[in-house]
This record gives C-alpha cells, structure tokens and sequence, in this order.
C-alpha cells in the first residue's frame, strides 16, 4: 500500500493553468474521488500522477519518494481508461498478461495470476474472447483487471463509468468499491458525476478552475460545502439569500425574500456574521418539508410537481424565490396550492463568505 | 533537443522527400520555362520568355490548350452523369451486393491505364467491336468513328476515371442516415424532392471534389489520347511529350506543361467558387 | 414512375456494362486464333501466349516492374508509415498542412511531376542513370496511398492504447512494438497492396524517367502498341490483370483485405 502526496502542483499550457497549486495527501488504502465539471483540471491532475503529462511545477510523492520526473512505465501504477483501452489485437487472457509480461514474470506465474484475477472479476469464461465481442460491461473490467493484476502501488480510474447505461453503472459502483476495499489499494477515481464520487469515496475533492474547492468526506461535502459553487454542483440546493436578524427569543435568524420570512438559524454561524449583515444559507431540497398553509416557517405556492417513484419534487414560488422541495409520496399538493414551508434548522448551512 | 528530435524525425524522411523531389524540381521547371532556347542541346545561356510567347502567338497551340482543357471539362461532366446514379445505388445496396459492386467501380484502377486504353481501342476502332457488330447487323455499311476523335477520348477518360468520382461521392453519402429520406418522406417530401433536396446538397463534397479530382485527371493524362486518340487529336500533354523527348526543346516543353497546369488550376479555382464549395 | 425506375435501372446496368467492357474486351482478345485483332474471333486459341512466353521483351519488363514495384513500395511503406503515424500522433496544429504535402503527388499533374524529376535528375547530373530517378519517381507517386491507408488505420484506434501499455510498464518502444505496430498492420497491408498496384500501372513516372536499359511493363506494352496490333498486347494485358487480381487475391487470404474509403 502507498500514501501519494501531491504538493503545489501546477500544470499550465502554454499560458493557460490546467491544474493551479493542487496539494493533495491521499492516504494508505483510501479511495478518493476527485469531482468537478468538464475543464476543472481533475483529469489533468490524474495525467500527471500518471505521467502522461509533464508537471510544470511542484511534486508528487509515492511514500516519500519523489516520482514527478519517471516515465509512466516506471511508476507502477494500474490505471483504468474512459475508453477502456482495451489491447484489440488480444484476447481478454492476453490483455491481463501484458503488464506481468512487462514485468518479466515467470510463465506459469503469469498464467496463475490471470486467472485469479478473471475469477475476481468474474470473466473466466471469457479468457479467449477478443475485447470487441464483450460487452460494456464486461470490457470495463477486463480494463479493471488489467490494471489491478500487476498489483500496482496505486490504482487510477479516469471516468471509468462514462460509458456503460445507468443501470450497469449503478451495479459497477458497488462492484468497483468492494473489489477497492478488498485488494486494499490506494485509489484515486477522477469523475463528473457527484452521485458516483458520494457513494464510492472515503473523501472528496471537488475542483473548480484547476483548484481544489473542497476536499472532504461525501457528507462533509454534501451537508457543510465549502461555497456556493460546491453546493451548487454537489446535488440540488436552495441558496437563501437574505440578511442576519436577531430572533424573538435572540436566536440568530434569517430576514429573506420580499416577504420577509424570518427563518431561524443553526447556533453556529461563520466568523463575522452579525445582525444586520448579509448572508447565503443552503437548504437541501429534502431539509424542506410541506405543511399546511401558515403551519411552516413560510408560505408560497406550489409552481410544478414531478413524481419520480419514490418521491415527488416540488417547486415552490416563495415571494421572488423558487425553493425545490424533495417530499415523499405521502404530502400531495396541487400546483397552484398554498403551502407552508418548513426548513429543518439545525441543517441549515451558512456559506462563506458576504452575500 | 532529444525531445524535439524523437518528435519530429518520423517526419524527416517524407519531408525531405517531397523537399527535394517535388519542390525543388517544380522550382526548377519553373526556371526552366523561362530559359533561352537552343538547337543543340535541351536549353541555351540566358533567359527568354520565348516559349510563353509562342504558345500564346501560335493558334496551332492555343487552340491545343482550350481543346484540352475543353475535353477535361466533358470528361468531369461524363463521369458526374454516370458517377451519381451509381455512387447512390451502392450507398443503398445491402451488404453482400455492395461489395461486389463496389469491386465492379475500383476494377479500372486495378487494371493498368495502358491496359484500359488498349481495351477501348479494341472496342471503338474502325474493325472493332462495336461497328464490326453493327455492320454484321446489317446497321450501318461504313464503320462509325468512334476513334481518333474527341468522342473516343471522352469515353475511354470517363471509364478510366470514373472510380475517382463515385468514390468521393460514396464517401459523402457514408454519413448519409438513411432514416433521414424517410423522415423527409414523412414530412410530405415526394421521391424527386428527396434526392433534390436531402440527398444531392449531401452529396455535393463528394461531388465537386470527385469532378476536380477527374478534371486535373483527365486534362493531365497521356496514355489515353496518345493511344484513343491517335495522332489526329493532339492534346496538351501529347505535345509536351513531343517537345521534350522528340524536339528536345526543354524551356517551350516547360512552358507548355506549366501553362496548362496553371489554366486547369484557374478552372478548378472557378468552379470552386461557382459551387460554392467549402475546402477541407 | 415505374417507367422511370425501370429506366434508371437499365441505365445502371448499362454503366457497370461501360465499367467492365473494355477489361473483359481485353481478356477475349488474348483468346483469338486469328493474326489480327478482329471481331468476332476467328476461333480460340491460347497461341498468343505461348508468343508472349517466347517474348524476352516482354517477360523481362514483367520482371523489371515487379521488382521495382516492391522495392518502391518497401520504401514507401517505411516511409509513409512514420508520416503517418507523424500526422496522427504530433502534426497537431500542422496536420492540415503535413496532409496536404504528403498528397501532393496525388494532387500535382502526374506528367509534370515526371518532366520535373526528369530535368532535376539531369541537372544534379545524375540523369536516368542506375535507375535512381525512376525509383525516385515511383516511391513518390505510392507514398500518398500508404499514408492514405495506414492513417485510416491509426484513427481507427484509441490513442489511449499505447498509454495503457505504458502504464502496465511498457518501455515507449515495446509499447509501439506490442501495441501501435499491429494496430497499424491492416493500413500498412493495405496501403503496401495499393502501392505495389500503382506502382506495377503508372505510366507517366516511367515513361518520362525510365532512361536506357530495361523498361517498366506498361511502357513497353505502350510501344508496342503503337505499331502492333497483333492480339499477344492482349494476352500481355491479360498477364497483367492475373498479376494484378494475384495480388490482390494473396494479400486478402493472408491477411484478410478490408475495403478502405479514399
């Protein structure tokens, strides 16, 4: 097992920054996702642990030892492409043997080993097929074998999900992260999808414009983001935007939209937050409940609702504000209803920073 | 440096390459074209636009020139008659026909261009296939000329260029979803209105760069008016060759195949411009 | 309606008939028992074979443009496979221009191409000598097909491979070896098959820059033509059409052909 510490590493193109001072500790068997839209430098983050791509400045460590300068093939790692990258001119059995073949073992050691690991991703039957008569599915974890066979120091997954249907994907998640906890390997997993980094990861590290904007536990980041930005990307939010008041029984709340709610605030408020200053506050849709008309915290009407299984997603018009609201089959309300909404207090996330 | 070198030295050997046997050589002809000529040997001292002056003096070549280029512009527009219907009926054909006939559109290329020619003179001579049927007949009583003329050049250069205008023309049509005629048929469009209005604007890449590419073909080719062609039609290129390797007049054989480079590559410039045709 | 797609059908068969004719025209002409090349055939014979077998002329260019076919095509391959492999992986923002060079022989008018090497080759004082500028000549002219074909071939493959076998600890060049080389294979197939065709065909390249000594088949077949017209120029095309369709046939049972698209 092997701890990666990446430090201030910077990656510019020409005059453009891909990755901005990125300091990252990954530790001994952790799986950690990094999450961020299309651009935001995590796959070339990923590049360069891999040594695909030259670091422009700062260092990246394997257990203290400074790897920023070694060809790839020097790094011993196992990576697992978007495309799969899948050798077409082999057969499954020939894909996983590469990498021992690289390593000179042994014959009869290579053979024992692939077939080990066929096992563990269940494709024995499939040794002599060639990578294009598998299915999605099925090649993504050949792709997955192959980079887990060679028992690499640690494992690099780049979007390995983006291509397979919603369904199978769902099935890989699980799959991807027992195999993880059981082989025990140190894993950095680069997506865009905020669903796969929560339910994977030990810790999350979303990235905006080449910098780490947060780098937390799944709940940490979905239930206290760092900024607006965070919240925003990682999951639904409602950003209530309105100014500090003391309450009727001095508790901090929160004077917001033209109707002038005031809503009460968790005790803990940022640094620099007092009466009469501005401030965001982050509401998940599923911390707002529906009450009867003047039951909640404040009153609007319903605009759309959208059944979705198990529960119906609402969208409820506050004054000039629009709040989602997650709720379970059991509170039904027409659109065009009055309802009172009911915002769980002590989830309530103050964000950093003036409003 | 080393990075630089492992980068760029799988180039080195091409771009010397065309370095020094295309450009080079080009340049040359160029300078060549414009030197003084000579009795003796393939060119004298000094410079003369001599040569350009007598092409363009002389109707006996000027008129050479306008037939050839007149006989490339027939030939493009043959092989777009009877390059379009084809290209389309093998972009439609299923599977197992459109190999064969696929085979059926690249035989010529398979087939040497003096081999082909041959072919035609056997077909178009005066005792030759067509009229030794035809008079056996009973049709005709004196051979038809179907050779020696500009009529067999046409026909034996849009046979031998054919395949170099179905083949741009099927590739434009590749990315042709056939779901897309049936949705215009759905959307009210008759049969003609498709092919009009979906199918042709498609295939127009494949088109206007098939006719280029069968234009400077056909206006550079040799074999095929030398042989179908006999002595009676000159074309350009058969008096460049006379020029060079018979006369040994280097600077006019020069300014002859440059001229003609040079007028084909006006046409080509203005018939990308009447089509309207975006360059790749 | 009918009438008109019955018509359109007539009008296909007849232009796979124009298609087709003259080379079928050529193989029955080698056939003919007579003295002259007369319709209808005075009978069958393979006589005029047996000519052609007795014809040193003949059997020697045969054997010229078959050796200078491969040898123009092993260069080209070579060649053309490190520009196409250039054009893929590093041209960048050059890859228009890489492209266009490289086809340049294809683009340029083939008899100018020929009269230019002619005068350069004589000017640098080599002339036609040794056979240097015919070769030359042809390695230029089947360079465009073999990087036509192998740049297919690398398009068609996910760059992402080599990286991956770097990453299971290839050195750059077991990685190109193991994995791009054979991914590149069917191009190279291809595009050497191409290039041997057009070489063993071309006519103008050869007529220009074939100098003294021995002469590639089309140019003789050329001469002869001129003042023969006896059917062994058909029996020599039809030997040239079996060697031709013979390569073809032995490079698709041995390694599979794939149709490639221009």
């Amino acid at each position: 097992m092997t701890e990666v510490s990446i430090l201030s590493l910077v990656k510019r193109y020409g005059t453009a920054l891909a990755v901005n001072d990125v300091t990252l500790k990954v530790n001994h068997g952790e799986f950690v996702s990094l999450l961020g839209p299309s651009g935001c430098g995590k796959s070339t983050t990923l590049k360069c642990i891999a040594g695909f791509e030259t670091v422009s400045d700062g260092r990246i460590l394997f257990d203290g030892h400074d790897i920023s300068n070694r060809e790839p093939e020097d790094r011993d790692i196992g990576m697992v492409f978007q495309s799969y990258a899948l050798f077409p001119h082999m057969t499954v059995a020939g894909n996983l043997a590469f990498g021992l073949e690289m390593r000179r073992v042994a014959r009869d050691e290579i053979n024992r080993r692939v077939a080990d690991v066929m096992e563990l991703v269940q494709l024995s039957q499939y040794a002599g097929r060639y990578p294009r008569e598998l299915s999605g599915g099925q090649q993504q974890r050949v792709a997955l074998a192959r980079a887990l066979v060679i028992e690499p120091a640690i494992l690099l997954l780049d979007e390995p999900l983006a291509n397979l249907d919603a369904k199978l994907r769902d099935e890989m998640r699980t799959f991807i992260r027992d195999l993880q906890k059981r082989v025990g390997i140190t894993t950095l997993y680069v997506t865009h999808d905020q669903g796969e980094a929560m339910t994977m990861s030990d810790r999350v590290v979303v990235m905006f414009d080449g910098r780490i904007a947060q780098a937390a536990a799944p709940e940490d980041v979905y239930d206290r983001p760092a900024s607006e930005a965070v919240a925003r990307f990682v999951g639904n939010a409602n950003i209530l935007t309105g100014t500090v008041e003391a309450g009727a029984d001095g508790a901090p709340g929160l004077r917001f939209g033209s109707e002038g709610t005031l809503l009460r605030l968790p005790a803990a408020l940022p640094a620099g937050t007092a009466p009469g200053r501005g401030l965001r506050v982050m509401a998940r849709p599923e911390q707002v409940r529906l009450t009867a008309p003047g039951a909640g915290d404040a009153t609007g009407t319903v605009v759309s609702h959208y059944f979705n299984g198990g529960f119906i997603d609402y969208r409820v018009r506050v004054g000039a504000d629009e709040i989602m609201v997650h709720a379970p089959t059991a509170d039904r309300f027409a659109d065009g209803a009055a309802v009172g909404l009911a915002f769980d207090a002590g989830r309530l996330w103050p964000l950093e920073g003036a409003a | 440096m080393s990075g630089l070198f492992r980068r760029h030295f799988l180039i080195l050997p091409a771009a010397a390459l065309l370095f020094l046997f295309v450009m080079l050589p080009y340049v040359n002809v160029l300078v060549m074209s414009l030197r003084a000529p000579s009795d003796s040997t393939p060119y004298g001292e000094g410079f003369s636009a001599g040569g350009y002056v007598k092409l363009f003096s002389d109707p006996y070549y000027f008129e050479a020139l306008g037939q050839t280029l007149w006989l490339g512009v027939l030939t493009a527009f043959v092989c777009f008659l009877l390059g379009l219907p084809i290209a389309l009926h093998i972009s439609q054909a299923s599977r197992r026909w459109r190999g064969l006939l696929y085979g059926i559109v690249l035989s010529p290329l398979l087939v040497g261009i003096v081999v082909r020619s041959y072919g035609w003179t056997i077909l178009l001579g005066n005792t030759g296939v067509i009229n030794a049927t035809l008079r056996n007949l009973g049709l005709i009583e004196r051979p038809l000329p179907l050779m020696y003329n500009s009529f067999g050049i046409v026909v034996a250069l849009a046979h031998v260029f054919l395949p170099f205008m179905v083949l741009p023309v099927l590739g434009a049509l590749q990315g042709l979803d056939p779901a897309v005629g049936s949705a215009a048929r759905s959307l009210g469009a008759s049969r003609f209105t498709v092919f009009r209005r979906i199918t042709l604007p498609l295939a127009m890449p494949g088109i206007q760069s098939g006719a280029i590419l069968v234009f400077v073909l056909a206006v550079s080719s040799y074999v095929t008016p030398a042989l179908v062609g006999g002595m009676r039609v000159k074309t350009m290129t058969v008096m460049v060759v006379d020029a060079l390797i018979d006369q040994f007049q280097w600077p006019f054989g020069s300014a002859l195949a440059l001229s003609l480079a040079v007028s084909a590559g006006v046409i080509v410039l203005v018939f990308a411009r009447l089509t309207r045709m975006k360059w790749k | 309606m009918r009438l008109a797609s019955a018509l359109l059908g007539l009008f296909r068969l007849l232009v796979y008939v124009f298609l087709l004719a003259p080379i079928v025209v050529v193989v029955l002409a080698s056939l003919n028992a007579g003295n002259f090349l007369t319709f209808p055939p005075q009978g069958l014979s393979l006589r005029w074979f047996f000519t052609f077998l007795e014809n040193e002329v003949f059997l020697r260019a045969i054997g010229f443009s078959v050796v200078l076919g491969l040898a123009a095509t092993a260069a080209s391959l070579v060649i053309g496979t490190m520009a196409a492999l250039y054009y893929v992986r590093h041209a960048k923002r050059r890859a228009e221009s890489v492209r266009i060079a490289i086809l340049m022989p294809l683009i340029l008018p083939e008899i100018l191409t020929a009269i230019a090497l002619l005068f350069f080759f004589y000017e640098v004082g080599v002339g036609t000598e040794y056979y240097i500028a015919l070769f030359t000549g042809h390695v230029l002219i089947t360079l465009p097909f073999v990087f036509l074909n192998v740049v297919t071939s690398l398009q068609g493959m996910d760059e992402m491979c080599e990286l991956a076998a770097r990453s299971l600890g290839a050195k750059r060049f077991t990685a190109f070896r193991r994995i791009t080389l054979p991914l590149a294979k069917p191009g190279m197939i291809n595009g050497a098959l191409f290039a041997f065709i057009i070489s063993f065909d071309t006519f103008g390249i050869s007529y220009m820059l074939k100098g003294t000594g021995s002469a590639p088949l089309p140019i003789q077949l050329f001469d002869y033509l001129r003042f023969n017209f006896t059917p062994e120029a058909a029996a020599v095309s039809t030997v040239s059409i079996i060697l031709t369709l013979a390569a073809v046939i032995l490079a698709d049972r041995f390694f599979g052909l794939k149709v490639q698209r221009f």
